[in-house]
């Protein structure tokens, strides 16, 4: 993405969130709260003072829409220019550093003592993102067939690790029977589901590095 | 281990070539003409034939299996 086109993403997304925080603001001051506070939809009825509010989630929803297009529009791109070129995409490195998000999947721990919440230990999933670390390495890499070969080669082994990881998961969590407690076993599940993906996205990267790189020692022209 | 023997680099050095411009001729990385040449790598058909015709020699001269 252009740095003018990703300046103008990152205003509009912080302009969303102004007008979210002021609407949000106007609704406690003036407005009981409403659309702020739990609301039962069920029971809704509109009023004048509730249009900030409705119109700055809505803007807000539009937003995180125009980001997904423009994820998919970059996707798209991407494997085009991938089949056109043959080289490997440009990754920065400093990706790798969502990785470090997986370390909020601890969070889950506390969330669910307060008030049992526990979609946070999805967030373990982020420690695949190390992975780029080794994508960036590899990155505009022309793909010529051992390269290709070495890529499905790695996918292989980490899907197939990651899908035998879950399949145990389901055998014996699946049982429910984990310290007698349902949401036990249920946190377990994600847990465990979570880190494999990670563990998926991580090592299919660091495979392929590996393969292409560290499998022979000497690199000089003979 | 290789389970073939390779002479690429014999026919590569008769035809004057560095291995980065026979890479370029067939379409691969250096890395996988010096992966050949050390016989590490099994090539496709299509690349042999490839590595063939650029270096001017049969495939089953530069490939032997045994």
């Amino acid at each position: 993405m252009k740095t003018n086109k990703t300046k103008r993403t990152f205003f509009l997304g912080l302009i969303c969130i102004l007008l979210v925080a002021a609407s949000s603001w106007y609704a406690v001051t003036y407005n009981d709260s409403r659309l702020v506070a739990p609301t039962d939809l069920s029971e809704y009825s509109f009023r004048m003072q509730d249009l900030p509010m409705l119109l700055s989630s809505t803007l807000l929803l539009a937003y995180f829409l125009y980001l997904v297009v423009l994820l998919i529009r970059a996707v798209i791109a991407g494997k085009r220019r991938e089949a056109f070129t043959h080289t490997t995409r440009q990754v920065d490195p400093r990706f790798g550093l969502f990785g470090f998000f997986g370390f909020f999947g601890f969070l889950g721990f506390w969330t669910y003592s307060i008030d049992r919440t526990i979609f946070p230990f999805g967030f373990f999933i982020f420690f695949g993102f190390f992975g780029f670390f080794y994508e960036a390495k590899l990155s505009n890499t022309f793909m010529d067939e051992r390269y290709r070969e070495n890529r499905m080669k790695a996918h292989f082994t980490a899907n197939r690790l990651s899908l035998a990881i879950i399949f145990l998961a389901t055998l014996f969590l699946g049982q429910g029977r984990l310290m007698h407690n349902l949401e036990y076993t249920l946190i377990a599940y994600i847990i465990i589901v979570s880190l494999a993906l990670a563990l998926e996205m991580f090592l299919s990267e660091f495979l392929l590095y590996r393969y292409d790189h560290d499998e022979f020692s000497d690199e000089s022209e003979e | 281990m290789s389970d073939f023997e390779c002479r690429l680099k014999k026919f590569r050095q008769l035809k004057d070539l560095t291995q980065e411009q026979l890479a370029q001729q067939v379409g691969v990385r250096r890395e996988t003409i010096m992966r050949l040449e050390k016989a590490q790598y099994n090539p496709s058909l299509k690349l042999a034939i490839d590595i063939s015709r650029a270096v001017d020699a049969p495939i089953e001269e530069i490939f032997i299996f045994p």
